[in-house]
């Protein structure tokens, strides 16, 4: 089967390996045998591409951010994907991920860090980790009128090194007038992770079995990475973004997942020990066994009961009651559960936690295996209170730490086109979501099809979800462009997709996919009234034709929604 | 002039920019920041704004992955600091509407609005324009607000040498229509820039401060000014004005070639017209031979040092075309507001408000602002501002005066000026954090507390009456003028400020430093003990500032 000389290669190549290894190699072959060949021209020539290469920026003028996104961009047309990341807002604990981390960092006054980056700074001077796997390399900006001139730079670049990072270029200190230094030494760097590219093999591994019960959805255990407010203060709303870490997780950009909820644990407690229910005792529900404690806690819905449930515990405990919707616990602790076994079966009978939607706001691509959502905190007056949807409450609690069970909602209907293809993204408020997937994938991939953002919510200064990424995609050219309304300024989103109708049109009508995602009852009808209105008006069609335009571009898989 | 220097960056952006235009427009319709582009930072200034962001909310708002909360202050030019009633009345609605609500009375008797977003420029702008009220050259490397002594009283000539603040604001205004085409939406007649003789197309090196005063008072801080007019009158008749050159408050930490200088008095100008002119050559000497390399040392105090006084004369005669006279004596006896009520020659009113570091708000101890709302819808009286950030209530006529005065006791306003000592009624800070970009360290948040803990060492030494002249500043650059203060204390890290003493009362000497980089336990005890000795060993009617002179208190430390 083998030519001679490939044997003795093989050979000699494996001679060396332990068993394990062995075994990894023959696994690793077979996956190579049942799915597409992965060495062709094209991952050849993007070698260098599918290095992790993060750029991480310290700025305190924005001197450092403005180079740092030069040379992210620069790098985007050199094939190269640079992951921007300022460093008031990169994860410490990514860092033993690295592989290439190139830092952009200025020094301020008498030699500090700025501001932003004094988190990082601390970081790594103080906590006493190695980082072996990283190669690294520092471009340190300053003004030679100071004293301490670029002294923050030096210190990363030494730090770094002691850390066990390998430095892969010399440090070089820039002054004020630092674009042309900055440039030199980064096309030198880039340079020569190219060439080591060459010479190092890249390892795919090997396929992973596929553990996913046909009948069922895959159950995911995530970690909660991060648990973030974005809403700045003054802000009417409050929304948390989540970055969850599940081994193995797949999805893809526009999929979303499921997250069932929990009840709340002390309300849990509190309905076993007044209705002194026996908490270990084992049920039987739509064919899943549980304790009852289980049952309560994950498997049934016990807040805001409807009406029919009421009714029913009104017969249990033999007494009339109001007709409103209450939680459970109120029930119990108003007119109390008489027997048990009764009650038990009532419990049996309640409705089955429903699991809650949020679309995905992360790529795999671009981060890895984790899995970020958006979830706006569900706030609703009920009997003259102010509750939390439940499982905004349980997502609320969630810390950094702290385990969420989910299962990935695909979504095929709602995909990124080809590589090439120009896509709009109209997405108000959390349905900003899918799109932050999407503009990550490409980034991530190196998409050359162009991208436009619509988002709308209340205040700019205080609602712009994922700002300073966007503000990263649109300085690096990822994002083409990007239109915000904002209600404060008595803009919506529709009035900015009219203001653009001309451009959006000419886009469209060139083959771009468009994209809708957010509240479905009042935003999804303004903008799809307004988009025919677009076409009535720059394809100079009557009502009936654009509409017909509407169908096509639905029919063929250009205009997608996901609407809730 | 021949060191083949490199030009600074902001000199680049100033000459490319067509008249101060830059990528204004194309800055306020970028959605995606609050910001402008990076080289409009610059010429923002000339249209009177600053970029700022609340430095204390950096780090939250990057968790949240939000860029900072960027707004923009907004400084008006008010030569002379004079608003008629209709226009305070403007500006309190703008500050509602546009930006935090606070009017901050600045040290260079105009009044400056803080967190207008970039969106709301426009609106803010057009709506002081109705009330002919602008912004142009409120900062940037052009002639600034020009200051003149602002209390009617002083003099009965104060009104006609009170005018000229106005005539010299438009002498020396750019030629450009950028500012009305940006903000006021003034079509643009043709493509060329307008010619401007005094600014060509670079501008100055630096800012360009001009001050007027009428001695015996220097409230205006004369020789802070890169140009200062002392008012030489005799007989009730104004003979000209002496000219000193090169005063400028700002230095460097750390950069020994930075100090701050008060102007040298270089000669005697009479008329209106020579006086002008020898205002403009002034300017344009600072135009040609300022030095556009290190903004550090731009401004006009450098240049002046650099070519020495008897060529900046010579230079100056030259493009005068006349000669400057020998200097007229003069004298200054104090630098304060006259509080409370003053009635001048015409018999008209003014009342001097203490209004602590310049803020007018509302709080609740305290309703400044809706008082002074209602004053003016009265209309009863004009708004005069000082250099000493305090408000004259002025040009009330003697039939008005007692409605005005119910008014003033209604919101306590008279009870407020008089209570405070006169140690904290002299006392003045610059904003500092957390929106000024280039601050170290607090002050106006803070000062008011550390001169409570002061007054308290004032008082166990019995010196309550003392008005003992204090500023503080949140960095080296000056705004407050700490360094023509007998007492200065300047920021140098969070918390931490440098101990200046020695400066005089009236103004015509700098402090020195005499303890650096101390925090408030090590101010005050330092405080203590100078105030310990001062009480023990001064003269009679001895200055705080001359006694640590006199006993060399800052070399012997």
């Amino acid at each position: 089967m083998l030519a001679e000389l490939k044997l003795k290669l093989l050979n000699d190549h494996i001679s060396s390996y332990t068993k394990e290894e062995l075994i990894w190699v023959n696994g690793y072959i077979s996956g190579l045998v049942t799915t597409k060949p992965i060495t062709d021209a094209a991952m050849v020539s993007k070698a260098i591409s599918n290095k992790k290469i993060t750029l991480a920026y310290g700025t305190e003028t924005g001197n450092s951010k403005k180079l740092a996104i030069e040379l992210a961009a620069k790098a985007k047309k050199k094939g190269v994907n640079a992951k921007l990341v300022s460093l008031d807002q990169y994860r410490l604990a990514d860092l033993i991920k690295e592989e290439y981390f190139i830092t952009v960092i200025s020094t301020q006054g008498e030699g500090e860090p700025p501001i932003a980056a004094q988190k990082f700074y601390d970081h790594i001077h103080n906590n006493g980790f190695k980082i072996p796997a990283m190669k690294y390399a520092v471009l340190a900006l300053g003004d030679t009128s100071y004293p301490m001139f670029c002294k923050t730079g030096e210190d990363v670049d030494n730090q770094l090194e002691n850390m066990g990072a390998k430095r892969i270029a010399a440090m070089v200190k820039c002054d004020l007038d630092y674009e042309e230094p900055a440039e030199k030494w980064f096309d030198e760097l880039l340079e020569s992770i190219n060439n080591t590219g060459a010479t190092e093999i890249k390892i795919t591994p090997p396929p992973i079995t596929e553990t996913v019960k046909k009948t069922g959805k895959k159950i995911y255990t995530g970690t909660v990475l991060a648990n973030i407010n974005l809403n700045a203060r003054g802000s009417a709303k409050k929304t948390f973004h989540i970055e969850l870490a599940a081994d193995q997780v797949e999805y893809l950009p526009g999929d979303s997942i499921g997250i069932i909820p929990e009840n709340d644990e002390l309300v849990v407690e509190e309905i076993i020990t007044l209705t002194g229910i026996d908490g270990s005792k084992k049920v039987n529900f739509k064919n899943e066994e549980a304790t009852l404690r289980e049952h309560l806690l994950q498997k049934i819905n016990i807040n805001f009961l409807l009406e029919k449930f009421i009714k029913q515990y009104a017969v249990l405990v033999n007494e009339t009651l109001p007709r409103t919707r209450v939680d459970l616990v109120e029930l119990i602790r108003k007119y109390p559960v008489k027997n048990v076994a009764e009650f038990e079966t009532f419990l049996l009978s309640l409705h089955a936690m429903a699991p809650r939607i949020y679309n995905i706001a992360s790529s795999i691509n671009a981060h890895g295996n984790e899995v970020h959502i958006i979830a706006l905190n569900d706030e609703f007056i009920a009997d003259g209170k102010i509750k939390t949807g439940i499982c905004s409450a349980f997502l609320n609690d969630k810390k950094a730490g702290d385990t969420i069970n989910f299962f990935i909602q695909v979504n095929k209907r709602f995909r990124l086109p080809e590589e090439d293809k120009n896509i709009v993204m109209i997405g108000p408020g959390t349905g900003i979501a899918p799109f932050r997937s999407f503009v990550a994938e490409r980034d991530a991939t190196g998409a050359g099809g162009k991208n436009w953002l619509f988002f709308a919510d209340e205040k700019f200064t205080t609602d712009f979800y994922y700002q300073t990424e966007w503000q990263n995609w649109f300085g690096t050219g990822v994002l083409t462009n990007i239109n915000l309304a904002f209600s404060e300024q008595k803009e919506y989103v529709q009035d900015k997709l009219m203001q653009k109708a001309t451009e959006l049109f000419e886009w469209i009508k060139n083959g771009a996919a468009v994209y809708l995602c957010g509240e479905k009852e009042i935003m999804s009808k303004a903008v799809e009234e307004t988009l025919i209105r677009i076409f009535e008006q720059e394809g100079k069609f009557n009502n009936e034709e654009a509409l017909k335009y509407f169908e096509e571009l639905k029919a063929t898989g250009k205009y997608m929604k996901d609407v809730y | 002039m021949s060191e083949e220097k490199k030009l600074s960056g902001i000199e680049t952006i100033k000459t490319a920019s067509r008249g101060l235009r830059g990528t204004l427009k194309e800055s306020l319709s970028d959605e995606i920041t609050g910001s402008v582009r990076e080289p409009d930072h610059a010429l923002i200034k000339f249209h009177g704004m600053y970029e700022q962001d609340d430095r204390d909310l950096r780090e939250e708002r990057a968790e949240k992955k939000l860029d900072k909360l960027i707004s923009f202050m907004i400084r008006m030019r008010i030569p002379g600091g004079f608003l008629t009633p209709e226009q305070w009345i403007a500006a309190h609605n703008i500050a509602g509407d546009y930006s935090t609500g606070t009017i901050k009375i600045t040290t260079r008797q105009t009044i400056q609005l803080h967190g207008i977003l970039k969106h709301d420029i426009k609106p803010t702008l057009q709506s002081f324009d109705k009330v002919k009220l602008d912004s142009i050259s409120a900062c940037g490397d052009v002639n600034r607000n020009v200051v003149c002594s602002s209390n009617p009283n002083e003099s009965p000539l104060h009104k006609e040498i009170h005018a000229l603040a106005g005539k010299i604001s438009d002498l020396l205004l750019p030629q450009s229509r950028a500012y009305y085409e940006i903000w006021l939406d003034e079509e643009k007649i043709s493509e060329t820039t307008e010619p401007d003789p005094l600014y060509q197309d670079r501008y100055l090196p630096r800012k360009f401060k001009i001050g007027i005063g009428i001695p015996p008072n220097n409230d205006v801080d004369v020789l802070a000014n890169d140009l200062g007019l002392i008012a030489i009158i005799e007989d009730e008749r104004l003979l000209g004005f002496n000219i000193a050159v090169g005063g400028g408050l700002s230095a460097t930490h750390g950069n020994v070639e930075t100090y701050p200088r008060l102007a040298t008095v270089i000669g005697f100008v009479a008329g209106e017209e020579n006086l002008f002119k020898a205002i403009y050559e002034i300017v344009t000497i600072q135009r040609d031979f300022g030095n556009r390399s290190d903004r550090k040392l731009a401004r006009l105090k450098y240049t002046f040092d650099r070519m020495g006084q008897e060529a900046f004369v010579a230079e100056l005669e030259k493009r005068c075309g006349f000669e400057i006279e020998e200097a007229k004596p003069y004298k200054f006896t104090s630098r304060t507001d006259l509080f409370g009520w003053q009635q001048d020659k015409n018999k008209n009113w003014h009342y001097t408000l203490f209004i602590e570091n310049g803020r007018v708000l509302d709080d609740e101890n305290l309703a400044i602002k809706t008082a002074l709302l209602e004053i003016a819808e009265t209309g009863k009286g004009n708004f005069r501002f000082t250099s000493n950030q305090n408000l004259i209530i002025s040009d009330i006529i003697e039939a008005d005066k007692a409605f005005v005065k119910s008014l003033l006791n209604k919101y306590k306003l008279i009870e407020h000026t008089e209570a405070a000592s006169g140690f904290r009624k002299n006392a003045m800070a610059c904003v500092a954090l957390p929106t000024c970009p280039l601050a170290l360290a607090e002050a106006q948040r803070y000062f008011p507390e550390l001169i409570t803990k002061i007054e308290n060492i004032l008082e166990k030494y019995d010196l309550g009456e003392d008005e003992i002249l204090t500023r503080m500043t949140g960095c080296p650059n000056g705004c407050a003028r700490p360094y023509a203060a007998e007492i200065g204390f300047i920021g140098t890290a969070a918390g931490h400020y440098n101990l200046h003493i020695g400066g005089d009362r009236e103004g015509t000497r700098i402090n020195q430093k005499y303890k650096e980089h101390l925090d408030e336990n090590g101010l005050l005890s330092e405080i203590d003990s100078l105030f310990g000795i001062y009480k023990t060993q001064r003269h009679e009617k001895e200055t705080f500032g001359d006694f640590v002179m006199r006993e060399n208190l800052i070399k012997n430390n």
